[in-house]
Order: structure tokens, then C-alpha cells, then sequence
């Protein structure tokens, strides 16, 4: 498969276990730079393991993962979420949040962190949410505001598990055109993703997840059916929506 | 009129001794309330109250040992606070069983063993000290200790309060940072311990827990924000301390019963009349019409 020379992003014949048990092996491949990179898989084919792994959150049993972004420039928004929703916290709090890991926990916002929030918050359309409590914020409003600490993070290498679900249609169009920005910027997005029109509108490279390996294919395969590795994906997936594409 | 005032407010504190826990109460008020806040965000409210009873036979033995000293106490009460931590935190570990259920059976025994430690040496008088208070006893050295200790809680937590606040809101993007969780949540709990340890010379072992987790309750009634929260506990943290204190002089009650009343009165009034999730609060909401601005 043809890869770019450079990638931030690569897998050693990386073996991952969850409890003791091997859930991937023998995962070699590169994430492209600049490129958004959809993760498929049925449930337990180790969608999470593999992103834990990425993060460095799980040591693997064997092989490495080779990541040259530093930690702060790293991030992941997991599906479910740990987020305390009764904190008192508001949306221009949160998404002030991403800029501490890179100027440090001790020195306080100035003037450019606050000017850079409110861009981040225009950009995803809610400037007018920014005093609002993060408990009192729809499904949509939240993912937005966690895309928007990311942003203010200056990802640069991004992980999404499912980022789409239970958002509404407006929302995902807001976070497609911010994720693609991202990724014209030179960001590294992976995003798990269920739904093959999303997928279509989304990826550029697309990793499926079986039996415990990994493949690199591309989005039209998945599509199409010509791989035949996303044949046998779209039967074990079940994916919502396949028959439309 | 006004020498009333004076006579019932200021008087008292031509006295040494009044003075001092007075410049002690309002050290504490400042140290105690913000770790009272996150406690409560973090839904630990009565973790508080637990190592309050885990720090007892630490302070125990220190009494036995060295009398009434309050370094020597304290340092008991630090050490005997982090070892119940710690094995509830390790028993939890080995046996699977949740943090809360080691922590209760812990403190129970904590509670048991430092109040029988306190009869073995001493009079029922001594143990209601330890377990109550004295504002009597706070000389300057115990002012020193805990203004000194006051002050590193203060410090300390400035330093890592923006972690954590994330290490509260959201411990998996702590843990994307590559900082690790476990090591503010142990600082924390550290500094609970410290302050509980500093509290009880003038509020009791059992007492002093109130002047963390009363004035930051009651400011949840008042604030939606953690600035607000904190800001407001604290306030209501040093007012509680100051009038309680002179509660207990005209009324000869010990001092940490007389403090912490105060601040629950403070706590009943709030329940009824606070600006949000109040009694009162939740009929003017009932009340308001569509479209109305929301309340701040």
C-alpha cells in the first residue's frame, strides 16, 4: 500500500491485551499526516484498545507505537465520557482548558488565550453558550465545546470515538467542516465511525478491524465492496445505512 | 445601646487567649472551606468526615505521650490520618471491595480506638477537649502551627488547583496530559488530613470537619460558579468561626459545637432562602413566565 514518507503516526508490530488477553496483533501500518483516518470494526474487535494504545494509556505486550507528537499536542475524546457534568463549569472555562497543558498549570490565561478562546467558540457556533453551565448544554452544544478545547489545544494528533452519536445533524456538519480544517492544518485525525455516510463524507483512509488485525484500506473500497476485507467487515459491522451508499 | 454591642462583640477579645483563637478560627476559615468545595463537587462530602475520625488515635497517642502538646498531637494526627488513608486505599486494592465501605469500617475503629486511648490517660475533660475543643488551650505556638499550616494548604493548593479542577471535571483528559491523576487526588487528600489536624484545637477532631464541608454546602446555594463557591464558603467560613466564638464565651459552650451550629443555622437559612436550588428559589422558578431571563 503506498504511504506517505512521513507520518507522525506509526505502528511497530504492535500486540495489545486487555486483561490478559490478546485483543491486536501484528499491527503495522502508518496514520498519514494532514489526513483524517476512520477506525471500523465490530464491537470488541478492539476499536478502544487500539486508541488507549495510540494514547499510551495501555503498554503494549509487543512491538511499539512510534509517535513523535508530544503529549500536550495529543488528544482524545472518548465516547464515554468522564466528564463531571455537575461541575460548575462553563463553556468558555472548558474550552480555556485546552491551552493550560501547553503554557504550563501554573501561569495564568493573558489576553491572546481569552482572544484565541473566542475565535474557537465563533468557529463552532457558540459564542453565545460561552457562560453557560456544562449541565445545562445538549448533546450537541458539549461535543462542540470539547471539539473547541481541542482546537484551543492545537491538536495535532486526534483521536474521536464515535464523535458523532447522539448529535444532531447541524452539529455534525459544524464539526466536519472544523475536523477537515484541522486536518488541512497538518493535523493527524483518527475517528472511530459506525455510520458509512458519514465515513464517505469523512475519511480519507479508513482502518478495519478483524479477527484481530488491522487493514489499511481506502474509503472507496469500504464503499464499493471491493476490498474483500470490507465485505467482511460490513457483514460482522452490521453498519446502519450501508445499503444507501 | 452601643456599649451592648461592644460589650458582646468586641470585649471578649481583650483576652489573649479569645484573640488568638480568633486569628486561629479565621487561618482555618481560609484554608479549610476551599477543600470543603471540591470535597463536595467531587461527591465526597463525607470523606471528610471519615478522616476527621481517622486522624482521633493519632492525636490520641501524641496526648498520652507528650500531654496536651499540640505539635506533638498534630503530628499524630497526620500520621494516623495518611495510614487510615492508606489502608483503606490498599484493603479496597486487595479485596475489591469499594473505597467507601473500607473507609467506614476504618474510621469506626479510628474513632473507637482514639477515644479509648484518650479515657486510658486522661479525664472525660481531656477527651472532650480532643474530641470538642478548647479555645483555652490554643497558646501561641498552636496559633503558629496553624497559621503555618494554613498557609501551606493555601500555597499548595494554588499551585495545583487548575489540575485539579480538570483532575474533577474530566480525569481522562489529566491522564491524555500524561500527568497522572492519582498523584493530585493524593495531594488533596493529604491537605484534607493537614487541616483536619490543624482544626482541632480549637474546633475538636470531630468538630473540625465542619468548617470545611458546612460553609461550602451553604455556599452551593448561593454560587453556580467555583470562584463564586469558594469565595462565598469562605466568608461564611470566617463569619461562622468569629461568632461562634463569641457564642461560646458568653455562653460557656465549648467552641467547636458553638461554631458549627452557627455555620448549620447559616446552612437551614440558605436551604430555605438561597438563590438557587432553595426552597424559595424553586417556587420563583415555578412561577416564572416563558421566555423569562434565566436567574444568575
Amino acid at each position: 500500500m503506498e504511504q506517505e514518507p512521513n507520518s507522525r503516526l506509526q505502528l511497530h508490530n504492535l500486540q495489545l491485551a486487555q486483561a490478559n488477553r490478546t485483543v491486536l496483533e501484528h499491527v503495522d501500518g502508518r496514520f498519514r499526516d494532514g489526513a483524517i483516518t476512520a477506525l471500523v470494526g465490530a464491537n470488541g474487535t478492539g476499536k478502544s484498545t487500539l486508541i488507549q494504545g495510540i494514547m499510551g494509556m495501555l503498554k503494549p505486550v509487543a512491538g511499539r507505537v512510534a509517535c513523535s507528537v508530544p503529549r500536550e499536542r495529543r488528544a482524545w475524546l472518548p465516547q464515554q465520557l468522564a466528564l463531571d457534568l455537575t461541575f460548575p463549569m462553563s463553556v468558555e472555562e472548558l474550552v480555556m482548558t485546552g491551552s493550560w497543558p501547553s503554557h504550563g498549570a501554573l501561569t495564568g490565561y493573558c489576553a491572546r488565550h481569552y482572544r484565541r478562546g473566542r475565535e474557537v467558540m465563533a468557529r463552532l457556533g457558540i459564542s453565545h453558550l460561552a457562560h453557560r453551565p456544562l449541565g445545562e448544554l445538549s448533546g450537541g452544544q458539549r461535543q462542540r465545546a470539547l471539539i473547541g478545547r481541542t482546537l484551543m489545544q492545537e491538536a495535532e494528533l486526534l483521536l474521536l470515538d464515535e464523535p458523532f452519536a447522539n448529535v444532531d445533524s447541524e452539529t455534525v456538519d459544524v464539526l466536519m467542516t472544523v475536523l477537515r480544517d484541522m486536518a488541512a492544518s497538518g493535523a493527524t485525525l483518527i475517528v472511530v465511525l459506525h455510520d458509512m455516510e458519514q465515513l464517505s463524507r469523512l475519511a480519507d483512509e479508513v482502518v478495519v478491524l478483524a479477527n484481530g488485525h488491522a487493514h489499511w484500506t481506502s474509503p472507496q473500497a469500504i464503499l464499493e465492496g471491493q476490498a474483500p476485507i470490507a465485505g467482511t467487515a460490513r457483514l460482522t459491522l452490521g453498519i446502519p445505512g450501508v445499503s444507501t451508499c | 445601646m452601643l456599649a451592648l454591642l461592644y460589650e458582646w462583640l468586641i470585649a471578649p477579645f481583650d483576652y489573649g487567649f479569645m484573640r488568638r483563637a480568633a486569628v486561629g478560627g479565621l487561618a482555618l476559615s481560609l484554608a479549610a472551606p476551599p477543600m470543603g468545595v471540591f470535597l463536595m463537587l467531587r461527591g465526597m462530602s463525607l470523606i471528610g468526615d471519615a478522616m476527621a475520625h481517622a486522624i482521633l488515635p493519632g492525636v490520641a497517642l501524641g496526648f498520652l505521650l507528650a500531654g496536651f502538646s499540640l505539635p506533638i498531637m498534630s503530628l499524630g494526627g497526620v500520621l494516623s490520618g495518611l495510614l487510615v488513608a492508606m489502608l483503606a486505599g490498599s484493603v479496597s486494592q486487595m479485596t475489591g471491595h469499594r473505597e467507601d465501605s473500607a473507609m467506614a469500617s476504618f474510621f469506626l475503629i479510628s474513632l473507637a480506638a482514639g477515644v479509648m486511648l484518650v479515657s486510658l490517660g486522661g479525664s472525660s475533660v481531656d477527651l472532650t477537649h480532643v474530641l470538642f475543643g478548647s479555645i483555652l488551650a490554643v497558646n501561641t505556638t498552636a496559633l503558629i502551627l496553624i497559621a503555618a499550616i494554613s498557609s501551606v494548604i493555601v500555597i499548595t493548593l494554588a499551585l495545583i488547583f487548575r489540575a485539579l479542577v480538570v483532575e474533577c471535571l474530566d480525569p481522562l483528559f489529566l491522564r491524555g496530559q500524561g500527568m497522572h491523576g492519582g498523584l493530585v487526588h493524593g495531594i488533596f487528600l493529604g491537605l484534607v488530613v493537614l487541616n483536619l489536624t490543624a482544626g482541632f484545637q480549637t474546633l475538636g477532631t470531630l468538630m473540625a470537619v465542619g468548617l470545611m464541608m458546612l460553609p461550602a454546602t451553604t455556599a452551593r446555594f448561593w454560587s453556580k460558579r467555583l470562584e463564586g463557591l469558594i469565595g462565598i464558603a469562605i466568608v461564611l467560613a470566617m463569619i461562622a468561626s468569629t461568632g461562634g466564638l463569641l457564642l461560646s464565651y458568653h455562653l460557656s459552650i465549648p467552641s467547636g459545637p458553638a461554631i458549627i451550629l452557627l455555620a448549620g443555622v447559616g446552612y437551614m437559612l440558605s436551604a430555605l432562602f438561597g438563590r438557587h436550588h432553595s426552597l424559595t428559589a424553586r417556587l420563583r422558578r415555578r412561577a416564572a413566565p416563558l421566555g423569562a431571563p434565566e436567574p444568575h
